[in-house]
């Protein structure tokens, strides 16, 4: 749908670590705070709180009581990877309701061992994956991706082309946990993990948190002088679940891309932000958005150059892969970046002439098919 | 307690609306859901038609042939207490019946599976008496 008047104005991230035990909460606050910050604002400011993580089974009250928030709306984005986005959209929505004018959005992650950790039931990958000695995203995404090269002739070459690039976008990000280059060769030589998806397929889990803040155009034109507004968003959830012989190297986010593209036109988008468990869900999420036929991903990567001065340029900081995932922040990552790169904040991976993007995210792999939760966001710079 | 919990495979969890499928299991036959109302075949079990919602499901036999729709190997299974059988080829199956399932590839000509191939099911014991997963085998004859 078209949204006329919900800006992002601000955004905070913290530090990504592959050890810090530091809690979940720690790292909500430190992402919240430097958002704040940026923005000028005071948490009592803050009348709207989203949560996403895996990493504590607290409801999303309690959280926001922890941090010392009193809210008048309050999400749990339990989306997985498309909890950024989604929770964009729900906030936006209540914005534009008059709920509240000002929301903070974070998802996080920690190592923190003194915090229990129960995972959800999910009865279909309990009972039908698990029992079979599953090998966890990795295996399923690696169905995905050998149907894809089975069915449209699609080369290691060019899903690597996807890492590779993301890599040579994260070589300037500070935040970054991997800032070496990397290699056709080391891509291809990277241990295998569940065949054909090699260990430069995977992320690497990390912890840390990111925080967007959303206001209203009113509100946001009071807070900052770089106003990026929420132009149009969409979402599906479980498309082609009727179907028992789904496409599974189609996502969800070929609907989201036609309501995406009836709003705004595909040439007037300067960035991707798109969601990178695996550079393979790149490529289908490129395809899936119409940016070229179906099954011609691979020959679409050969003929641009992804990389933040490239002319199609794709996850300008780097993406999960290369930045690191920590674990559903992963989400929000994107839309961050792309909020850094139109407020001319990307220093180092600037992309030159960046009013427009896409975000996309999508989330939780599910039974016989591929992605659960599929959604995007156009986001767009105005003076 | 929990380290020797954990050491053991996963489990389904049997519910209300998927029992009557692993009972069948035990019983060495592959079942589906089917619709009463409008003739849907569906897997995973669930409580309603995935097609018209219909709550009338009845539990048919499937044929137990298929073929291999997509396949991995897993060399690092979430549950370390399958590592002993790594690397597990893990399939999506498309049966005759036009249905996906996820599944293992198990049997000594494993190593020799492509996409397409036919492949049969079979039931596998577990460590408790009362629970047998459907498991596929490639199939002797010719694609």
């Amino acid at each position: 749908m078209r949204r006329k008047r919900v800006c992002l104005v601000s955004y905070g991230s913290t530090e990504y670590s592959r050890k810090s035990e530091e809690s979940v909460l720690t790292h909500y606050a430190n992402a919240i705070r430097q958002a704040l910050e940026r923005a000028r604002l005071h948490k009592k400011e803050v009348r709207g709180l989203s949560i996403t993580t895996q990493a504590s089974p607290d409801f999303s009250p309690h959280v926001a009581e922890q941090l010392g928030l009193e809210v008048d709306w309050v999400l749990n984005g339990d989306y997985g990877g498309a909890g950024g986005v989604m929770s964009v959209r729900r906030a936006a929505d209540a914005i534009e309701c008059g709920h509240l004018e000002v929301a903070a959005l974070v998802g996080g992650n920690s190592f923190d061992k003194s915090v229990a950790h129960q995972r959800p039931l999910e009865y279909q990958r309990a009972n039908y994956v698990d029992v079979y000695g599953y090998g966890g995203p990795n295996s399923l995404m690696a169905l995905i991706q050998r149907l894809h090269m089975e069915t449209y002739g699609t080369t290691l070459e060019q899903i690597g082309k996807i890492a590779l690039a993301q890599r040579t976008n994260a070589l300037n990000n500070p935040q970054a946990l991997f800032r070496e280059p990397m290699s056709m060769q080391d891509y291809l030589n990277s241990r295998m993990i569940s065949d054909p998806i090699r260990l430069f397929d995977c992320v690497m889990p990390c912890s840390g948190a990111e925080c967007v803040i959303l206001a209203s155009e009113e509100k946001a034109k009071k807070i900052t002088d770089k106003l990026v507004y929420l132009v149009t968003d969409a979402e599906i959830s479980h498309y082609q679940v009727a179907d028992m012989q789904p496409d599974k190297t189609t996502f969800g986010t070929k609907v989201v891309g036609e309501r995406i593209f009836s709003e705004v036109r595909r040439e007037d988008i300067d960035l991707l932000e798109i969601y990178d468990d695996y550079p393979i869900a790149v490529m289908i999420q490129i395809e899936d958005l119409g940016f070229c036929k179906k099954g011609d991903g691979g020959k679409f990567v050969d003929a641009h150059d992804l990389t933040y001065n490239g002319d199609f340029p794709v996850n300008t900081g780097g993406g999960e892969l290369s930045v690191g995932q920590a674990g559903l922040a992963g989400g929000f990552l994107h839309i961050v970046e792309a909020l850094r790169q139109l407020r001319g904040e990307a220093e180092g991976h600037q992309v030159k002439q960046a009013e427009r993007a896409l975000v996309t995210g999508i989330g939780w792999l599910n039974y016989g098919r591929n992605l659960g939760t599929t959604a995007a966001i156009v986001i767009e710079r105005r003076q | 307690m929990a380290e020797a919990s954990a050491l053991k495979k996963s489990l389904p969890k049997i519910n209300k609306v998927d029992a009557p499928y692993w009972q069948a299991a035990a019983a060495g036959k592959l079942v589906l859901q089917k619709c009463r109302d409008c003739g849907k075949r569906q897997f995973f079990p669930r409580v309603a038609c995935v097609d018209c919602f219909s709550g009338a499901l009845d539990w048919v036999d499937a044929k137990g042939t298929g073929k291999i729709h997509s396949f991995t190997w897993v060399r690092v299974p979430r549950n370390p207490a399958f590592k002993e059988d790594a690397p597990i080829c893990y399939i999506n199956v498309m049966l005759d019946e036009d249905v996906i399932v996820e599944s293992r590839l198990v049997g000594d000509s494993k190593n020799q599976v492509n996409m397409g191939d036919r492949v049969t099911v079979v039931f596998q014991e577990t460590h408790d008496p009362t629970i047998k997963l459907p498991v596929f085998e490639l199939m002797s004859s010719p694609r």
